[in-house]
């Protein structure tokens, strides 16, 4: 019997279409403009998808959080262990995925968008894998599936695991025109592997940590002596760093020189000043987030002026096959659109030992 | 508008060219892999018959072929040559585009060329039994057919990643009543020292030779089969293009342009080593000869020229070559038969020399040609062969924009009718352009054996 904490944030993907761009502390708002709730018609997509399946127990929450979809689908097999007030908030969210985590559970499903995202994992972490049902008016995160009915196919079929990004998106400025993405945390998700299989073409590496595994045994075997290599966030570049028994920040910017670390979490002025002391330097990325970002998201600090000083040849972009699969095109957003041109239309992606990809690069801008 | 030129089944021919006779140097000479030393016959006999070992290292221009041999070869051969009017109508190219269908052999491919004498010699030689490796399955089955013809066992280790993908390959060689396993497998030393280090590897062509070489070699009453890189077997592969020759006269023709696509580079050696002969003797000094690779595995166009290991776990002999490392694992494309680390000798000189070159190209753009080439010529071909086709059609519209009539002749080496789920593949999007990152790579080929 599979236990899948079950929860949905009602209000979420209400801010969208009256222009809100993201509901988080504006559902008044968002209400006021005429906007409806449409995160549990979402849900029921997918919950229609696995009411006939008797193997699955849910763990939800009261009312509009979870049981009256549950119900209204005719799903009988759950249990409620959180009970919200009238109208739910952030704060609904972690106390119900803390209430989940006692239960035992499998996974968690979840209804929502980049701020529903971010609210499960702040409690969940790597603790469980958690999957969305997109509904959200962001989803710079890579924690959703493409649609909700594929998100029933996920949770109710066999899956491996595979690390995805939960992106931190400043709705605030956001409105404002501006984009802030931080990497917030990396959380696990179910992987396709299932799903792609169809094709019956077994490619390459099943396993994402021994893709990692590789991936890293090349980078160490060709990293060049007196040089600075500045290593992006994400778990693919700290398998690197751990190759090379160096303890990297999962989500921050480290700088490794000779098999040493010389900065860590550093910041583009950091970054920066090490360069120019520095004859060469080599900067290894991982794309981030649902999109696949090589620059502009997650890691500002490795900022135009930085690849400028290292000169473009002198990036690596580094990514398992698992994340290739599920972002067919990389995406560049430097904040410099002289540098964004200057990418050639694609790039090899190291996805293996000696083995590279060649995927399209998009520009923001 | 004559589309197909064939011969009379008298003008299979006779004797196989041997282009070692035309080389401006001697080969450099296999080595021992632990003492470096030149190999002698002796060395190779604990797996190959004489007969084999003598055409390995024969300068001698021309080897006759037995009448035996000759009698099996009339199943399929001579091959027709067709001239690709629709192809050249479609890509609006004055260049004249001829190519050798290979793919009427009963295995489907040009490998059958090689696998009937190989077997011939072996049973002459009183060996019970055969072991190989395949990759794409094309020359395993293509052994399977040919020791059945001789009343020969055998045992054939298909590198994995094809075992899964192509299971049609696998049912061929059991119609013809082969053993085929996984490689690597629990058979062998060199299989499990792989699985132990790497349970869930897609296996590879070293892998998988080094588990055939090591069968053989322990058992008194079996022989090894190697498919292709050896020099016997590029000889026996010439029957190709004498044919072509032969027929292109009849159209009183002769090609500008050769192409084949290359993995360990037989089915290229076979179309090409009359050709490069004629050039190297200066009856026609301008053909230009091109082997085309995936640029997964681009051995000639990014590898290194010295000497290498044909096997993954040191078995086999070192050959001059050029090489990615012997301990490069391609990934597993579709093209399977093109996923060699290194080259045959003698493609790899006459590349080295300037006689030859190579190009590579990605698995998408090639599928996008092997396509174009079915919806014109209507055959569908083999991934591994596509890479020939994209050659072609590449070298044709340079001649369209250029003016140029040139004579484009390329070999069409094998049906694609085992590989339909590479092209469903391809029309779902999902074939990956794999490449080989050799900006990055240049103290990876370190560990090469050094041989000065």
């Amino acid at each position: 019997m599979r236990r899948i904490g079950f929860l949905i944030n009602p209000v979420a993907g209400m801010g969208g279409p009256v222009g809100l761009k993201g509901t988080d502390g504006n559902v008044d708002e968002a209400r006021k403009r005429g906007a409806v709730p449409h995160a549990q018609e979402r849900a029921e997509r997918t919950l229609q998808g696995l009411k006939n399946q008797p193997d699955l127990f849910f763990i939800t929450c009261s009312g509009e959080m979870g049981e009256d979809t549950l119900r209204e689908c005719g799903i009988r097999r759950y249990r409620v262990v959180y009970w919200c007030g009238k109208s739910s908030t952030a704060e609904d969210t972690k106390r119900a995925v803390s209430a989940f985590l006692q239960e035992k559970i499998d996974i968690i499903l979840f209804c929502g968008g980049d701020g529903t995202a971010r609210d499960v994992f702040s409690v969940a972490g790597r603790l469980v894998p958690i999957l969305g049902i997109p509904a959200g008016v962001k989803m710079y995160s890579a924690v959703f599936a493409v649609d909700a009915a594929v998100a029933a196919v996920l949770v109710s079929g066999s899956y491996g695991i595979r690390d995805a990004e939960v992106m931190d998106v400043d709705e605030e400025a956001y409105r404002n025109g501006i984009l802030d993405t931080h990497l917030y945390g990396i959380a696990r998700i179910p992987a396709r592997a299932n799903m792609t299989q169809v094709a019956k073409q077994v490619f390459e590496e099943p396993d994402e940590e021994r893709a990692k595994d590789e991936i890293s045994r090349f980078i160490q075997e060709v990293m060049i002596p007196d040089s600075l290599y500045i290593l992006g966030a994400g778990t693919t570049t700290e398998a690197i760093a751990r190759r090379l028994g160096i303890q990297k920040t999962l989500l921050g910017v480290d700088v490794i020189y000779n098999g040493s670390l010389v900065a860590s979490d550093a910041d583009e002025k950091t970054l920066l000043n090490l360069a120019d002391r520095y004859p060469e330097t080599r900067i290894i990325v991982s794309p981030i987030g649902a999109q696949g970002f090589i620059l502009g998201r997650g890691n500002q600090q490795i900022s135009a002026a930085v690849v400028r000083k290292a000169g473009l040849h002198n990036l690596i972009v580094v990514a398992t096959p698992h994340k290739l699969r599920e972002t067919p095109s990389l995406y560049i957003d430097s904040g410099d659109p002289a540098l964004d041109r200057e990418f050639r239309e694609s790039i090899p992606v190291i996805s293996g030992y000696r083995i590279a990809q060649r995927k399209k690069i998009y520009r923001s801008s | 508008m004559q589309t197909k030129i064939v011969l009379d089944e008298e003008q299979i021919p006779k004797k196989w060219y041997n282009v070692q006779a035309d080389l401006p140097a001697p080969l450099d000479p296999p080595l021992h892999p632990q003492t470096h030393k030149p190999i002698g016959p002796a060395d190779l006999s604990a797996i190959f018959p004489m007969e084999l070992i003598r055409q390995e290292v024969t300068t001698d221009r021309y080897v006759d072929i037995p009448e035996d041999v000759r009698d099996v070869l009339r199943l399929w051969r001579p091959s027709p040559l067709y001239r690709a009017h629709r192809l050249e109508k479609f890509l609006k190219t004055p260049a004249k585009i001829y190519y050798k269908w290979e793919g009427v052999s009963p295995a489907g491919s040009h490998k059958t060329n090689t696998s009937v004498p190989q077997a011939y010699y072996n049973m002459k030689a009183g060996i019970e039994r055969l072991a190989t490796e395949t990759g794409a399955g094309q020359w395993g089955s293509a052994l399977a057919f040919a020791t059945m013809l001789y009343d020969l066992k055998c045992t054939i280790y298909m590198v994995r990643s094809s075992y899964t993908q192509k299971p049609y390959r696998k049912s061929m060689m059991q119609v013809w009543g082969a053993e085929c396993i996984p490689s690597p497998s629990n058979r062998t030393n060199a299989g499990r020292a792989m699985l132990e280090k790497d349970p869930e590897t897609p296996g590879s062509l070293g892998i998988a030779i080094s588990e055939a070489v090591e069968d053989a070699a322990g058992h008194s009453n079996t022989n090894y089969s190697l498919g292709s890189v050896l020099n016997h077997v590029c000889l026996h592969q010439s029957v190709i293009g004498l044919e072509c020759r032969e027929q292109l006269a009849m159209v009183d023709d002769y090609p500008d342009v050769v192409i084949g696509c290359v993995g360990g580079g037989s089915n290229f050696a076979g179309i090409s080593f009359p050709f490069a002969g004629d050039k190297l003797t200066g009856k026609h000094k301008n053909t230009d000869l091109i082997g085309v690779e995936p640029a997964s595995c681009p051995s000639l166009t990014k590898g290194l020229y010295t000497y290498d290991l044909a096997d993954e776990a040191g078995y086999t002999p070192l050959l001059k070559m050029f090489t990615l490392g012997h301990d490069f694992v391609p990934p597993a494309m579709h093209a399977g038969g093109l996923r060699y680390h290194g080259d045959s000798p003698i493609v790899s000189r006459l590349v080295h020399d300037g006689v030859m070159r190579a190009v590579a190209y990605h698995q998408s753009e090639v599928f996008l040609a092997a396509q174009t080439f079915a919806r014109t010529e209507g055959i569908i071909v083999a991934p591994e062969t596509s890479h020939a086709v994209k050659g072609a059609i590449d070298e044709a519209l340079v001649c369209r924009k250029s003016g140029e009539e040139k004579t484009i002749l390329f070999n069409c080496s094998g049906h694609g009718n085992f590989d339909m789920s590479a092209y469903d593949a391809f029309y779902a999007g999902q074939l990956v352009d794999y490449e080989y990152p050799d900006e990055l790579i240049k103290q990876a080929l370190g560990r090469i054996p050094k041989i000065t």
